[in-house]
């Protein structure tokens, strides 16, 4: 009970605690077996910027978003929202406003384009039984606020032709596209996306640089694991380097295209 | 030609009485498999226990009304029951506790003499309104009754599905790290499909259980279970009309060969066309997964979708 107040007190307000930084994650450490693969990393996200997470294969990237984003449980603290959230489940964070996508897009194949958006607002009235039976009226207004702020959001990202089509029948970039709809769906404050430009042609790629940054103007905050480093590089207002489960380092876009040992670590010195 | 339609309506009537009742036990496996993805291999346990609950409330004095909604809730109780430890659990996990709960439900049955008169059964309880239906007609009344309750059942579990509770359950199916990530309280969304179909498949016992007027710990075997399988893979998972359908279709071919042998020479005894007509079932659920996999509701198109 104390929890969902708590939750409540969330969503409904701004930023609370620290004004300037929506996430704090300190000191954050996950095992495995004897594989370190977060080992004592700490992380702060200013509101409204673009935050990019770089580093090699096994550096910890992932395990750190599952961290944060409730699916891991560590140790450590995590405040979201100045409230901390590393005890929540991730539907309880996802709740509070933080939303994230996976390195392989998870499109829900056998619904719709428009489904799969039609999903993500949370707490609608329709998704309790009993509304369903008892206030068809009010859930029947809600849903259709829902179906056009999906379509909205979909010819946001223009793939609104593809609202009838099953999630399964699209391209790779397509799903990626729809991922990224669908977290947007719901709101987010912060917004965690897992490799986004892998996997997409260099039209695509520009395409959701484009949303990213547009989306970030409205005042949205991301963090984004990436390989691609011109285009992290290009659209962060900071990037985090991660090595063997530790932060290495951290700094503007141009300093950390610079630094020699970030070269070393993540191209082999062949930078 | 009466004469002939009196000798065929009771038993068409038959047909349609046992489809019924299992459509809607059907039903309520549609909803947690077909829609939600559950692989529940338990599901005559809830069968059994909206049966018994309803025949043994109603024998020790209970109205009968009241019996049912027992049975019925009851039902559902126990899926909650079985629900929290297990929903948890991966697909097969689940498939193989559930077969065993079911299993331990009718151990119960059987032994608990004092509770369940055992292996002897339970008879002599009241039929809704069997004082006021002559007794020559009152099959056809079932009929009119059951195909109500279905009918109640279907169009209640269509409003459902329809709704956004609804596309929860079949995000759930489809994957439900997504749903878990969008803020939905996964768990949560399963223990109430799997309430509402033990519920249902209460309902469907209790149904069953005013049709054959006499049940016992051998009506309950786990092949009941996979009578409601067969029936929602041929109608088409995920489509509650293909189960109504595939439940007449199962119960016609069951009372459409156990006379085979009066009309056709069929080389067996009549205790071996039981196991026979299992192996033709059989049969053609292999023919129905190689040429129409979907079912006869089922859509083809969604076999092709990949992740």
């Amino acid at each position: 009970m104390e929890e969902r107040r708590n939750l409540r007190y969330l969503t409904d307000q701004s930023l609370g605690g620290d004004q300037m930084n929506i996430l704090t994650a300190r000191n954050l450490k996950k095992h495995f077996g004897g594989v370190k693969a977060v080992d004592g990393c700490s992380i702060d996200i200013e509101s409204g910027t673009i935050v990019g997470l770089i580093g090699p294969n096994g550096a910890g990237k992932t395990t750190m978003f599952n961290l944060i984003s409730g699916f891991e449980r560590g140790s450590g603290e995590i405040t979201f929202k100045g409230q901390r959230t590393d005890n929540l489940s991730p539907f309880k964070i996802a709740r509070c406003g933080m939303v994230r996508t996976f390195q392989i897009p998870r499109a829900l194949t056998k619904m719709s384009v428009l489904e799969n958006l039609m999903l993500a607002p949370t707490m609608q009235r329709g998704e309790r039984i009993w509304n369903v039976c008892l206030r068809r009226k009010k859930v029947l207004e809600q849903e259709q606020t829902i179906k056009e702020k999906s379509m909205g959001i979909l010819e946001f990202f223009e793939i609104d032709d593809l609202r009838d089509e099953y999630a399964g029948a699209l391209s790779g970039g397509q799903k990626k596209l729809l991922e990224m709809a669908r977290a947007i769906a719901i709101d987010p404050s912060l917004m965690l996306l897992d490799e986004p430009f892998s996997g997409v042609n260099p039209t695509l790629s520009r395409k959701i640089s484009g949303h990213i940054d547009e989306l970030r103007e409205g005042g949205m905050t991301f963090l984004i694991i990436e390989h691609d480093i011109p285009a992290v590089t290009k659209i962060s207002d900071r990037i985090v380097v991660m090595n063997e489960g530790r932060v290495m380092t951290e700094g503007k876009p141009e300093e950390i295209k610079r630094r020699k040992d970030v070269l070393d670590v993540y191209l082999g010195g062949e930078g | 030609m009466t004469e002939l339609l009196g000798a065929i309506l009771p038993y068409i009537t038959t047909i349609l009485l046992f489809a019924s009742i299992y459509a809607v036990f059907a039903l309520g496996l549609n909803l947690e498999w077909g829609f939600t993805g559950l692989i529940n291999f338990g599901h005559v346990a809830f069968f059994a226990i909206g049966a018994y609950t309803t025949v043994l409330l109603n024998i020790s004095g209970c109205p009968l009304i009241i019996s049912v909604i027992a049975g019925v809730a009851l039902a559902g109780f126990f899926g909650f029951l079985l629900g929290i430890p297990t929903l948890r659990l991966r697909e097969d996990y689940l498939a193989i506790v559930t077969i065993g709960f079911s299993e331990v439900v009718r151990s119960i049955l059987l032994n608990e003499e004092w509770l369940t008169r055992g292996p002897f059964g339970v008879h002599g309880f009241d039929r809704p309104f069997q004082d006021a239906v002559p007794y020559q007609h009152y099959n056809t009344f079932l009929l009119i009754l059951f195909v109500a309750i279905l009918a109640i059942v279907y169009f209640a579990l269509e409003r459902l599905i329809q709704s956004p509770w609804g596309r929860v359950l079949k995000s759930i199916r489809e994957d439900e790290t997504v749903p878990y990530a969008l803020g939905k309280n996964v768990f949560s969304y399963k223990l109430q499909s799997l309430i509402i179909g033990s519920a249902i498949a209460g309902l469907a016992g209790t149904m069953l259980a005013f049709y054959i007027t006499y049940i016992n710990p051998c009506t309950f075997k786990p092949i009941e279970t996979f009578y409601a399988w067969i029936i929602v893979i041929l109608g088409g998972t995920a489509s509650n009309k293909g189960t109504i359908v595939g439940a007449i279709i199962l119960w016609a071919f069951f009372s459409g060969t156990k006379f085979i042998d009066r009309i056709v020479p069929v080389p067996f005894e009549s205790h071996q066309m039981g196991a026979f007509r299992m192996i033709v079932i059989g049969l053609l659920l292999m023919l129905l997964m190689m040429y129409k996999p979907e079912g006869i509701f089922g859509r083809k198109e969604e076999l092709a979708l990949s992740d």
